[in-house]
């Protein structure tokens, strides 16, 4: 329970291949980080509003960064999105879309709900790891939030 | 003897002035005209006289007191006379004769005229003439001439003419003064002086009612002291003189005069008259009188002649006003006949008339013409319906009593008729429509106006009129007929329209739920491109992402042969991915709504190349890209055009020696072309067709990778924008692109 509390990194991805791939990119970018990953926009949710499975959560444990997934079963991500824009607590987590194609309507609505940056998950995997790098979100994770 | 030479001479002054009244009266022979003359004048203010109490017979008070004599009952007719009103006020002579000088009285009846009150006095023709006398006693022997008075005491009345005659003669050295003629006979009678001189008849009057006999007057004559006695008024009162001078005039001329003067002095005893005497009245008293009494009458003749030439001026004035308004009216009559004439002649419309008998008394001009005649005398006083009225359209006789004229009018009606006709002289006749009123003088008809014209054209348009209307009349009936039929034929074709309608109808239903089905199929599209996107490309990550991570893990494991399979799935999996982008990109360029904005084409072309040129490529490739006109356009989708062409034009240069890109534009009318040259593997001409098919391709795969969708797809967006697109190009030779996109 106490990884729980001390996440650092939500990745919100019902692909298991891509979260995999997801964190083999962190990994080869030397983030090490705590990061938890659900699989679909309720559990994103729950976990971030200490809602069901998490509502023994430390209510003052919040991740650093969140990589939202469009295409979600149950909630989809724009619907978490908003959520997470809409409530003060979790306002201020840097949140990063992760799509298929730059030419997504998806993203235009992500940046009018508030998304803070945007990951197209390239087929080739060098190129993913380039964004993550080129993203520099590490930076954000180095330091610590208010 | 004297007192009947007095009365003698008065006598004859009396026939004088009647003779002079004679002649007045003679000179106007309207005999009223004197009255009216005299009454004529506006009534004089009454007047105040004065009149004394004691001399006899002419001014004296009876037994009550009322003033009376013949001077008084002669000034009072006289007054009368002339319209007077008179008061009368008694007093002693030296009191009124004063008033009269103050003017507290406006006249005395009688005063005897003397140069000393002339100056002071106007005076009246004189009506009495009286001379003075020596009164002495009976037993005086010495005084035999009027010098024998010079030694003696004379006595007068003070005032009285005798008086002023005794002092201005200076008769005597000692003169007696008294208050009255009584008093200087009593102090003669007494002794108390020698003479009394006085007036004559007066004295002896005087002396028979004082009973004294002891008294006569002497025979000598007086010549200086003869009297006229008038009326006087105060000096300068001419307009009192002048009623007192014709009031006096008129009692001596009706004989008023001789009824008074009988009546105080009792009738004339006849004398002989001695030539002496005769030639004496005549040239002293006669002539004198003749005088004036014909100054006088010229007066009252010029007076008159005066106002009767007024009267006959203002009756000529009368006549000539009288004269000038008739002459006015006359000429007023004149010209207006002159313009009934006028008007009457210039009326297009023949006018005629006739008297009660139908004989013709008036005719116009338009009227002789009309009727075919010369001149007016044809016509006029003959029987107009005799004349050209005489028989009915058809020729057949018109008796007269028949005549709608004649009888209208003697029925004192008016008539109009357009039915018949007129006869000329020629004979010819013509239809006419007329009017008759009749004439009226009183209850009386004595005659009628006849007004006429000629209708022939009037009845020749009526015929043409009717003609027109029966061929109009044809004519629609048979335009009606035709109507009739093309309203069938209508009919038809409104009922083929209404199929046509109905299929129509039905279409455009069917069209409408294709569309629907469009709709439907396009939605479903819409969300399998969205699973393609997503859901297809996850696994061909998936194997590239998890045979990378096998080349890294595991490399040593494999040999060099199993390393190359795994590069051949990488490879396939990024082309299976590479197919499904390119897929994407063609359904987005079909469903994507336009948005058109003034694109700057220039900036878009070079953006697209910074953007799809690698680092070397930038190096290596010679970009020269001209000025180019912006459109009208959608920006993502125009930017995907640059970015395909350009791609393309990299790609197939990759090989070339030279590797030269070239944009540039040109514009036209309606449209702009642009124009992207390269120098690189160019393209069979004969296969350009095939260019822009999808999944066309024209190279090999190992030649030059691609999908066959990029140029599908521009030719997708140039064809949305209304524009067309084709290709130049031989192979390797390099290949020339165009696009045009319309202006508007």
């Amino acid at each position: 329970m106490d990884e729980i509390n001390q996440v650092e990194i939500l990745i919100v991805e019902d692909n298991p291949s891509d979260a995999e791939m997801a964190l083999r990119a962190f990994k080869k970018n030397n983030l090490t980080n705590k990061i938890l990953v659900v699989e679909d926009g309720e559990e994103a949710l729950d976990y971030l509003f200490k809602k069901g499975q998490y509502a023994t959560k430390n209510k003052d444990s919040r991740p650093k960064i969140i990589l939202l997934d469009l295409k979600l079963p149950k909630i989809n991500g724009l619907e978490v999105l908003k959520e997470i824009k809409s409530h003060p607590e979790t306002k201020i987590i840097p949140v990063i879309v992760l799509t298929s194609s730059k030419e997504e309507s998806d993203i235009i609505e992500s940046y009018q709900l508030g998304v803070n940056s945007y990951i197209v998950k390239p087929v080739d995997f060098e190129k993913f790891v380039e964004a993550v790098r080129d993203l520099g979100f590490y930076w954000l994770l180095l330091n610590q939030l208010p | 003897m004297s007192e009947n030479k007095g009365n003698l001479e008065f006598r004859i002054i009396t026939l004088a002035l009647l003779m002079v009244a004679h002649l007045i009266a003679f000179s106007h022979p309207d005999t009223l005209v004197d009255h009216n003359f005299l009454k004529g004048y506006p009534n004089f203010d009454t007047i105040l006289i004065g009149s004394e109490p004691d001399y006899p017979p002419y001014c004296i008070v009876d037994e009550n007191g009322q003033p009376d004599g013949f001077s008084l009952e002669l000034f009072m007719a006289a007054a009368k006379a002339a319209g007077l009103q008179v008061k009368i006020k008694i007093g002693i002579w030296e009191v009124i004769k004063n008033e009269l000088a103050n003017g507290k009285i406006d006249a005395l009846p009688l005063v005897g005229r003397t140069p000393e009150r002339e100056e002071i006095f106007d005076f009246t023709l004189p009506y009495l003439k009286l001379h003075g006398a020596i009164f002495v006693r009976k037993d005086t022997k010495d005084i035999l001439s009027l010098e024998d008075l010079t030694e003696k005491k004379l006595i007068v009345m003070k005032g009285d003419n005798a008086d002023e005659y005794a002092d201005r003669a200076r008769l005597a050295k000692t003169i007696i003064h008294t208050n009255t003629f009584e008093e200087a006979f009593q102090m003669l009678a007494n002794g108390e002086g020698d003479a009394v001189i006085t007036q004559r008849v007066m004295g002896l009057r005087l002396l028979e009612n004082m009973e004294i006999n002891t008294i006569k007057p002497l025979d000598i004559n007086l010549p200086d002291f003869r009297q006229d006695f008038c009326f006087a008024v105060k000096k300068g009162n001419q307009e009192l003189l002048n009623h007192l001078n014709e009031g006096l005039s008129v009692v001596i001329a009706n004989d008023t005069y001789q009824h008074i003067y009988f009546k105080w002095f009792g009738p004339v005893i006849k004398e002989e008259l001695s030539t002496e005497d005769v030639v004496r009245v005549a040239l002293f008293i006669f002539f004198p009188l003749v005088i004036i009494m014909v100054v006088l009458w010229v007066l009252v003749l010029r007076k008159e002649v005066k106002r009767r030439t007024r009267r006959l001026r203002n009756e000529i004035t009368n006549h000539k006003n009288t004269w000038h308004e008739l002459t006015l009216k006359q000429e007023k009559l004149a010209a207006s006949e002159d313009q009934i004439r006028l008007l009457l002649d210039s009326t297009a419309e023949g006018i005629y008339g006739i008297d009660k008998n139908g004989n013709c008394t008036l005719i116009n001009k338009s009227a002789i013409e009309l009727l075919g005649y010369d001149n007016d005398s044809e016509i006029i006083g003959k029987n107009v319906h005799h004349l050209i009225h005489h028989s009915k359209v058809d020729g057949s006789n018109y008796p007269i009593d028949e005549c709608a004229i004649y009888n209208s009018f003697i029925a004192g009606k008016k008539t109009h008729i357009d039915k018949e006709v007129l006869w000329k002289k020629d004979g010819s006749s013509f239809p006419v429509e007329y009017y008759s009123y009749p004439i009226q003088q009183g209850e009386q008809v004595v005659g009628a106006v006849v007004t006429f014209w000629d209708i022939s054209d009037k009845k020749r348009t009526e015929k043409e009129l009717l003609k027109l209307t029966e061929e109009l009349e044809l004519t629609v009936e048979k335009r009606t007929a035709e109507l009739n039929e093309k309203v069938l034929k209508l009919d038809k074709s409104q009922q083929a329209m209404l199929y046509m309608v109905e299929d129509l109808n039905r279409i455009a239903s069917e069209l409408k739920n294709e569309r629907r089905k469009l709709e439907l199929s396009n939605k479903e599209l819409e969300a399998f491109t969205y699973s393609v996107s997503h859901d297809l490309r996850a696994p061909m990550r998936a194997i590239n992402g998890f045979s990378n991570f096998l080349l890294e893990d595991y490399a040593d494991k494999l040999d060099q042969e199993g390393r190359r399979y795994l590069d051949t799935i990488k490879k396939n999996a990024i082309k299976m991915d590479k197919l499904i982008t390119d897929l994407l990109s063609l359904s987005r360029v079909t469903k994507a709504d336009l948005v058109y904005t003034t694109v700057d084409m220039k900036q878009m072309a070079t953006r697209a190349f910074e953007d799809m040129a690698t680092t070397n490529e930038k190096q290596d490739f010679n970009f020269e890209i001209k000025n180019l006109p912006s459109i009208k356009g959608d920006v993502t989708l125009l930017t995907q055009v640059w970015q395909n062409l350009i791609g393309n034009a990299l790609k197939y240069s990759s090989k070339a020696s030279v590797k030269n890109i070239e944009i540039t534009a040109e514009d036209s009318k309606d449209e702009v072309v642009y124009k992207i040259c390269d120098s690189g593997a160019g393209f069979n001409e004969k296969y350009k067709d095939k260019l822009f098919g999808m999944f066309q391709r024209l190279h090999r795969d190992n030649e030059f990778e691609g999908t066959g969708v990029g140029l599908a797809i521009v030719k997708r967006i140039i064809i949305r924008h209304g524009g067309r697109v084709w290709a130049e190009g031989q192979v390797d030779q390099g290949a020339r692109f165009y696009f045009a996109l319309p202006k508007q």
